[in-house]
């Protein structure tokens, strides 16, 4: 996630004046101030629901009174799986106002852990990891088959509103290189082929079958096993004879 | 050169760091010799050496120079107009903190300064005028003590502004931040 | 030329000289831990357990570079400015956080610890502009000065791909504080001023890593009337004043110390000044008042000396205008009417910003002529004791002992707009000190959690008697250094004279168990800085049935609308001197321009009863004079000549009437309270009104008096403040 998105305000800025100074390299793909916009601003209220609301109580429940604000990770992650995805400003206010804490302190938690996402998002997330294993296995060519197949620019939505792709880094299944995460699941042994499909699947709201695509259970050699692939032998093996009962 | 120091002066020197009057009620102050001001040893003359312990007795008893309190005013002969020293008032005082900076450099050391008198806008340069010549005079000392006296002798009226007092050293805990049931438990960590 | 009484006055007490914290109070004198010996380049040092090397050198007079350790803030240890060499230890330490162990050597100027802070000042200036030129911390800048002290003589910063410095937006945080956030070091220092000292926590850092920034997130104000302070906070230019920027560079402007008057507290100031121009106003550090921060209304308001200033005397012409005129002409006109009033018909008015030297002028002036009637604006009881004893009017526990209380009852009171800096020293209590507050009043936010024990004065009653069933009761008579306040203004109303002698009760009931007998418990907080000084000097606090019959009405800065047109017969002579053409000028109809405070050399009283003095900075504007001056002419003229011709005869006479008014500095303790509690045994009436108080919001906190009132940027100030309760956030 911590690559180079362009929003197209910037692109604009960039092509119409000089180069005074390009922060490229150093610039993240969200923004760590608010901006009001029509689908996240304050005055859309937000509320969790009734089934929500148990789980939060059950996670409140948890933490010893005077220090509920070890609730504020899990119930933010409820207000973002809630809302689609994506965790909008009310949301935080929410939470905010659950755990009794001002709110800087939640948009300070929100903004540091990068898998909560304060833009409104697609309905399927997709994380294409490029990180040197999965880059070696080839996940620049799974991220262009993405890039092609949802019409998505990295760190933005497809037109039509369905998709959204980011770049992040090492998810941790790099046996199974290269993978992406749609979600919370895992893509894993992709080749462009395997994206393309996963992506019309996803484009008809199919859920594809998420692991690896090359046959693997999970991250068992991929040729079968090259050693252990003997019956294990039973007691008393390669004992000498004397000892032997 | 031997030369006894009369016990009156020293007790001068040495008391007026604790007793200090803030205000000079009279400007005549004691001549003072600072034994503490010389560089070298004194050069003791064979004499002096060889003599029996009530010889020199004798000798310093007759050698000492007897102090008079005179007030030691150098104003007439300093050249600044009676209008500034008759009317003005020093303020010995020690440069506070600048509130700006965390450092306090340059400011372990006391001042004297005059009364401010008017400034105006400098109407060809925009530059700050003014027509009084000690306006810019800041003088700096080590202690209190040399300030009056500088200001005593010549002739000046002072008064010791001391606004300063030491804060008691409360030991700081980082843990703190993270206590468990105190109210310093740092909502922004 | 001085006289005795005044150098005695003056004298440099014991007590003064020795630190503040010789204080102790009964129940804090217990064995302290056996010290510990450090060395710190070699020099030993005996400090208590748990204290950080950073303290530890200080005490030997080592000063170690910080950027994000403040005093007065809790330990953040993120700048690593601090990194010291420690023997035997493979890392430099954090000095700040590192608490110091027995006979731990610490090396402060050795080759590894200077190699450390060179890094450190490395990477913080990769990302710190090189906008010193343009900057408006340059000069009193500590990252400008810690990097030529302890930063590299070379750059290895090569930007071969231009890819450019870290850049972030700016905030807005409201009318006084300008944000240039790419300056940013992230010290800390701003959020843990607004959330531990302020209260408000509206700051944080967002993001994280190179993206990290310090900021609010959302568009919001800083909505602290303590917000000034975090200008002097940053140890960079990211936050810088917006009412001073560009105006000035420190070595340009002279520095004056002087003291603010702009609320009771008489916090210490340092007037910066350029061409007779006040350009800004900084806290000056003094532990017993405003340790060092400073309200916003003090250090903002100095715009308001500039404008809507009185700069010629002025008299009405024959349709009511003012017209410029000069002095003679001023002095002859007030001077005529004064002499032609019969005396019972003459009244003096003091305001809220009046010296002390001005008010022993007007009142001997007034007392010449054979008048009595010299009050204030601001009322005060005269029942019972009423102003006779100074215990009734004060600040007896004092700022500083407020921090030591295990118990704070606030009456009537708003604190934090009131005296915004014992607000701050509460709310230190708070913190630090497990402090426990309760208030009688309407419900405001003190920025600390309090008790609210209703705003009706019956509870001060059922309190004072011991009947209350409350649980504040308890709290109060198990306190072992209870302190209660009373706001002045309660004491306007009728029930006012009640209401201060059930508190009195009830404070010296308090203070009557108290194992440690030195404990104040009863404060009165006066609204003003002039009222102390007035009542000191014998003026009567309030003016009322004698404006109705007057014919001569002498206005000292009276500005806070007490006196108006309606109230004073048609053919009476209204004399305004003062220095701000506000209420009080507008119904003059002799105009005499005074100093401010910034223009004279004046005596003020604090709330607890210290005297302190201003000095002068610039001149007074136009033909304004000080105003004892004023007086002193204006004597002469009368035909009964004040017998002072300077400052120091007239603080003689001062100290004539209370050698308190002279000694500055100091205060000291006031113990009639019995007595005052006796004489107003029989004031103990049966109340029933309810308590309010005059400043509710910020908004109303800003614009108080005639100077700031005349400010553009505390306009400015509730407005934005205004702005920002319409907005979500």
């Amino acid at each position: 996630m911590l690559s180079s998105l362009r929003s197209g305000v910037q692109g604009l800025w960039r092509a119409s004046s000089r180069a005074l100074q390009t922060t490229a390299n150093l610039q993240h793909d969200s923004l760590f101030v608010h901006r009001d916009t029509p689908e996240d601003n304050p005055s859309i209220p937000f509320e969790f629901t009734p089934e929500n609301k148990k789980r939060a109580e059950a996670l409140l429940a948890i933490y010893p009174e005077g220090h509920k604000r070890g609730a504020m990770i899990p119930l933010l992650d409820l207000a973002q799986r809630q809302n689609g995805g994506w965790l909008p400003i009310s949301a935080m206010h929410k939470v905010a106002e659950l755990l009794n804490l001002p709110r800087m302190r939640v948009y300070e938690v929100a903004t540091f852990y990068t898998m909560f996402i304060r833009r409104p998002i697609g309905k399927y997330h997709v994380q294409v990891c490029t990180t040197t294993p999965c880059w070696l296995r080839g996940s620049d060519a799974v991220l262009n088959a993405i890039k092609e197949a949802t019409g998505c620019e990295v760190g933005g939505n497809s037109p039509c509103g369905k998709f959204s792709v980011s770049e992040v880094e090492c998810l941790g299944a790099c046996v199974n290189a290269p993978m992406v995460q749609v979600n919370d699941d895992y893509y894993e042994d992709l080749s462009v082929e395997d994206t393309k499909e996963i992506i019309e699947k996803l484009k008809r709201d199919e859920k594809p079958k998420p692991g690896p695509r090359s046959g693997r259970y999970a991250a068992e050699p991929l040729g079968g096993l090259t050693s252990l692939n003997e019956e294990p032998t039973g007691p008393g093996y390669g004992l000498q004879e004397g000892l032997k009962a | 050169m031997f030369k006894a120091l009369s016990a009156t002066t020293r007790l001068s020197r040495t008391t007026l760091s604790r007793a200090l009057p803030s205000f000079s009620t009279s400007s005549a102050r004691l001549a003072i010799e600072d034994p503490f001001s010389k560089k070298e040893a004194p050069i003791i003359d064979n004499e002096t050496v060889l003599a029996l312990p009530e010889e020199i007795k004798e000798k310093t008893v007759h050698d000492a120079t007897i102090s008079v309190s005179t007030k030691v005013d150098v104003s007439p002969i300093t050249g600044v107009p009676e209008e500034h020293i008759k009317t003005r008032r020093v303020r010995i005082y020690q440069q506070p903190k600048n509130a700006m900076q965390s450092g306090t450099s340059n400011i372990h050391h006391w001042e004297m300064e005059f009364d401010t008198r008017q400034r105006w806008e400098n109407p060809l340069m925009g530059w700050t005028s003014t027509g009084d010549p000690l306006s810019n005079m800041k003088v700096q000392f080590a202690t209190p003590d040399e300030a009056i006296e500088h200001c005593e002798k010549n002739g000046l009226i002072w008064y010791l502004d001391v606004p300063k007092v030491q804060k008691e050293l409360k030991p700081k805990n980082y843990g703190l931040n993270f206590s468990w049931n105190r109210r310093t438990r740092v909502s922004t960590k | 030329m001085l006289r005795q009484p005044l150098s005695r006055a003056l004298a440099l007490s014991p007590s003064r000289v020795a630190p503040l914290g010789i204080r102790k109070f009964a129940d804090q004198v217990q064995a302290q831990p056996d010290k510990i010996e450090v060395f710190i380049d070699d020099k030993p040092v005996y400090v208590p357990p748990g204290t950080t090397i950073l303290q530890a050198a200080a005490q030997v007079g080592v000063e170690i570079p910080r950027f994000c350790y403040h005093e007065r803030l809790a330990v953040a240890g993120n700048c690593r400015m601090c990194l010291v060499e420690v023997e035997k230890s493979p890392k430099p330490a954090a000095a700040c956080a590192m608490p110091v162990m027995k006979g731990m050597r610490v090396k402060t100027d050795s080759d590894l610890t200077r190699k450390a802070r060179e890094g450190v000042m490395e990477f913080l200036l990769v990302n710190h502009p090189l906008d010193c030129p343009i900057c408006d911390q340059g000069g009193e800048c500590d990252l400008q000065d810690q990097s030529m002290a302890f930063g590299s003589d070379k750059s290895r910063f090569t930007d071969i791909h231009f890819s450019g410095k870290r850049a972030v937006e700016d905030k807005d945080v409201g009318p006084l504080i300008k944000t240039i956030m790419t300056r940013c070091i992230h010290c800390t220092r701003c959020i843990r001023f607004a959330s531990e000292v302020a209260g408000v926590d509206d700051f944080g850092t967002t993001g994280r890593g190179t993206e990290m920034q310090v900021g609010t997130y959302v568009e919001k104000m800083f909505l602290s009337e303590l917000s000034g302070n975090i200008i002097d906070l940053c140890p960079v230019g990211a936050l810088t004043s917006k009412p001073y920027s560009f105006a000035a560079r420190p070595w340009e402007t002279r520095r004056i110390d002087s003291v603010d008057v702009l609320d009771p507290l008489g916090s210490n100031i340092v007037v910066a000044t350029r061409t007779n121009e006040v350009l800004r106003i900084l806290p000056r550090t003094n532990e017993e008042i405003n340790e060092e921060w400073l309200s916003d209304k003090s250090r903002f308001a100095c715009d308001g000396l500039k404008r809507q200033r009185l700069v010629t005397p002025m008299l009405a012409d024959s349709r009511g205008n003012l017209t410029p005129v000069e002095w003679e002409d001023a002095v002859v006109a007030a001077a005529r009417a004064l002499r032609d009033c019969p005396p019972d018909k003459l009244v003096a008015v003091a305001g809220e910003l009046a010296d002390a030297e001005s008010l022993i002028a007007l009142k001997d002036l007034f007392n010449r002529l054979g008048s009595e009637n010299v009050c204030t604006e601001q009322y005060f009881p005269l029942e019972g004791a009423g102003t006779d004893l100074r215990s009734s009017y004060l600040l007896n526990t004092k700022i500083a002992n407020v921090e030591d209380a295990d118990f704070v009852l606030l009456i009537g009171t708003n604190v934090r707009f009131e005296a915004p800096l014992l607000n701050a020293r509460i709310r230190k209590a708070f913190v630090h000190k497990e402090t426990d507050i309760a208030l009688i009043g309407p419900q405001v936010d003190l920025t600390y959690d309090y008790m609210h024990v209703g705003d009706s004065a019956s509870v001060v009653k059922d309190l004072a008697s011991g009947t209350s069933s409350h649980e504040v009761m308890k709290r109060l008579e198990n306190a072992k250094r209870p302190v209660v306040i009373l706001g002045a203004d309660q004491l306007k109303t009728p029930e006012g004279a009640a209401l201060l002698a059930y508190t009195q009760e009830l404070a010296l009931r308090l203070q009557d168990k108290l194992v440690d007998k030195e404990w104040k418990v009863l404060n009165v907080l006066q609204r003003t800085a002039s009222q102390v000084a007035a009542l000191d000097l014998g003026y009567r606090a309030g003016a009322g049935a004698q404006l109705a019959a007057a014919r001569v009405v002498y206005l000292l800065g009276a500005d806070a609308g007490l006196v108006t047109r309606e109230a004073l017969p048609k053919d009476c002579v209204v004399i305004y001197q003062g220095h701000h053409g506000d209420a009080g000028a507008a119904i003059a109809d002799v105009v005499l321009p005074g100093a401010a405070y910034t223009e004279k050399r004046a005596t003020y009283v604090n709330a607890e009863g210290r005297a302190q003095q201003t000095w002068p900075a610039v001149t007074p504007p136009g033909k304004a004079r000080e105003d004892w001056k004023i007086i002193r002419a204006l004597s002469e003229v009368v035909g009964s000549r004040l017998p002072y011709d300077n400052i120091d005869e007239v603080r003689t006479r001062l100290s004539e009437v209370s050698p308190a008014l002279v000694a500055y500095g100091e205060v000291q303790d006031n113990n009639y309270f019995a007595q005052a509690r006796m004489l107003s045994q029989s004031l103990q009436k049966p109340v029933s009104g309810k308590l309010d108080v005059q400043l509710k919001k910020l908004e109303d906190y800003f614009m108080t008096d005639s100077i700031s009132r005349a400010s553009p940027t505390m306009a400015k100030c509730v407005q934005a403040v205004l702005k920002q309760k319409q907005s979500p956030y």
